[in-house]
């Protein structure tokens, strides 16, 4: 019951008249999700399309984060947690056993509610990830740490202190430092949790100016409880509730013609 | 009900016979606050004092002990002026104190415990907090902490006899035979294997630092936010790289606090070393040979110390081991702060 509709709409939102070929980066399929005993996510199917913004809406404890936190497998940080299903990254599920977990991060980065720079220089905050999979001359490596900083805007307010420590910065400056940090090592995908929840609204701007440029080389997912912000920065949206991908299309689609009547409350504030 | 009823009648009768009862009733509550807050400020004014006694006496007492040390050792260190710290002997017959042997052996036997305890203690602490299964967690911990409730002596009597003479038969003759051509090693390991000795007494005191060290690093490990570790394997860091990159760096100034703790256990502790040590006053290149340490010294022969001159040349080690012990609180310090100025706030 909870599965048909999904599939349904990932066919619709395909035959949609959409001017360029959308192709699936990830596919997440009939994925089961349990803490212990609990079961957090239930049969949950949806794609993140390439170079595309995905954003993942719904009151909390809906089970948006969890789903995110699969995508680069973070769960299996802590015992007791485990994932049924399937989902694939190009084709290869990212749920066999035999992935290697510390590759998959690298390519699938990830930004968290809170800046969590690390104890070291803005520098080496970039620098240190890029040193984990590649060798790279110190020429080089400036290079990527000015790329990366300027990609995130972050570059002017820091080129002259790029050596004082990253705790030092405001927590915009900190938040786009830690994006930055991990478009530096060049992911591919990129997941967002609630990245702007503790910043100030210009701050939360900044942020969302970045995600519509980061698009364009990145497959992005943003769980965010602020619609606005899904419907300004998404391209795709996927409600979730209880567990359940009530809804997933475009976010024109999923704001403007809900399908479903439980979206279209949430979508207009009737609770969540 | 009834008594109620007639109570509250009594008082309206007697508000009506008495006009002035607002009045009355107005300075009563006035009195009764004042009465409070006279009472508060005694209770407050009494904390005040008695906290800050309590704060003045460990002043006072430090201050005591350092005088009575001071004024102990005031013979000695006329007699042997500075050279009381780096002569050697120690012989009581003819009345010649040196603390050369009993402060190496402090040094060298902390030193060692530190080497040997705080790379495990560490490597415990990471276990616990990141790669345990939640189900041994709880066992480690006790079983550490139970560590630390075993009494010094019986670290003593078991290092001499269980622990020595297996170090006699088995440990020491090994790293006597493998070191026995490597320049300096070899000077390091030398000698008959005695059992006792710096070496068995270094081992002891890293077994007993070990659970101080141990436990004040895993509960500053666990202070890290949960966040932050995911953000290191989130960008691809193996464990070790986010224990070595983000941990350590996030925790430093506790680990450090936790290893000068240790370092001032290793430095004073007696008992267990008096047992494994052989109370020699004399200083060997070789870890095995017997030596001694300031409150090994101070233990062994505070009984049969006469005349003045040998009690107060005792006295003197204890003053030294003080300023040893401050020193390394001192520098503990120094470094801390160095480090945060460093980080640049």
């Amino acid at each position: 019951m909870q599965t048909r509709p999904n599939v349904e709409l990932t066919k619709t939102v395909l035959t949609e008249p959409v001017a360029e070929t959308l192709q699936e980066k990830v596919s997440v399929r009939n994925l089961n999700f349990y803490y212990g005993d609990y079961k957090a996510l239930k049969s949950i199917s949806l794609p993140l399309y390439d170079r595309k913004v995905t954003a993942f809406i719904g009151p909390s404890g809906c089970g948006k984060s969890t789903l995110l936190r699969i995508l680069n497998r973070m769960y299996d940080l802590y015992p007791g947690q485990r994932a049924e299903g399937e989902v694939l990254l190009d084709g290869k599920n990212i749920l066999d056993p035999k992935t290697d977990l510390n590759l998959l991060r690298a390519r699938i980065g990830m930004v968290f509610q809170k800046p969590t720079p690390f104890p070291m220089s803005i520098y080496d905050n970039i620098a240190f990830g890029i040193r984990l999979y590649e060798k790279v001359p110190k020429s080089e490596m400036n290079d990527r740490v000015e790329d990366a900083l300027k990609r995130t805007a972050l570059w002017d307010e820091v080129k002259d202190k790029l050596h004082a420590s990253g705790l030092g910065l405001s927590g915009g400056q900190q938040q786009r430092l830690c994006i930055a940090r991990s478009v530096a090592v060049r992911p591919q995908v990129l997941l967002l949790d609630e990245p702007t929840s503790a910043l100030d609204p210009i701050s939360t701007a900044k942020i969302e100016e970045l995600i519509y440029q980061l698009k364009v080389d990145y497959t992005i997912a943003i769980v965010t409880h602020n619609m606005q912000q899904a419907a300004r920065a998404a391209d795709f949206s996927a409600f979730m509730y209880l567990g359940e991908l009530i809804e997933f299309g475009t976010t024109d689609q999923v704001f403007t013609k809900p399908r479903e009547s439980r979206t279209e409350d949430y979508i207009t504030g009737r609770f969540g | 009900m009834r008594p109620l009823l007639s109570l509250s009648h009594y008082n309206c009768v007697q508000a009506r016979v008495s006009g002035s009862v607002v009045n009355n009733a107005v300075t009563a509550v006035a009195g009764r606050t004042s009465s409070t807050l006279a009472r508060n400020k005694l209770l407050d004014s009494l904390l005040r004092i008695s906290t800050r006694s309590a704060a003045i006496v460990v002043l006072v007492m430090l201050t005591g002990v350092i005088l009575s040390l001071v004024d102990g050792a005031l013979p000695a260190l006329k007699t042997f002026g500075f050279s009381f710290i780096h002569t050697q002997s120690w012989n009581p017959v003819t009345e010649k104190f040196g603390a050369a042997a009993p402060v190496y052996g402090t040094i060298v036997t902390s030193l060692i415990a530190m080497l040997i305890g705080v790379p495990i203690s560490i490597g415990i602490a990471i276990f616990i907090t990141e790669l345990c299964p939640p189900r041994l967690k709880r066992p480690i911990s006790t079983a550490i902490e139970l560590l630390a409730g075993i009494p010094s002596i019986i670290y003593g009597i078991w290092g001499l006899f269980v622990l020595a003479p297996l170090l006699q038969k088995y440990v020491q003759p090994l790293l006597i035979g493998a070191f026995e051509n490597v320049p300096v090693l070899s000077s390091l390991f030398a000698g008959p294997p005695y059992g006792i000795g710096i070496l068995t007494a270094s081992l002891i005191l890293s077994i007993m630092v070990l659970p101080f060290i141990t436990s004040i690093t895993r509960d500053v490990f666990e202070t890290v936010p949960p966040m932050l570790k995911e953000s290191a394997y989130g960008l691809g860091c193996t464990t070790w790289e986010v224990v070595r990159h983000v941990v350590l760096p996030f925790t430093k100034t506790g680990v450090i606090g936790g290893v000068m703790l240790g370092l001032g256990r290793a430095l004073g502790e007696t008992m267990a070393v008096t047992f494994v040590i052989g109370n020699a006053h004399r200083i060997s290149h070789s870890l095995l040979a017997p030596g001694t340490t300031i409150s090994a010294s101070i233990a062994n022969e505070f009984t049969e110390a006469d005349g003045e001159l040998y009690t107060s040349s005792l006295i003197a080690l204890g003053l030294i081991l003080f300023v040893i012990t401050f020193i390394v609180l001192a520098g503990a310090r120094l470094l801390l702060l160095r480090m945060k100025r460093a980080e640049g706030h």
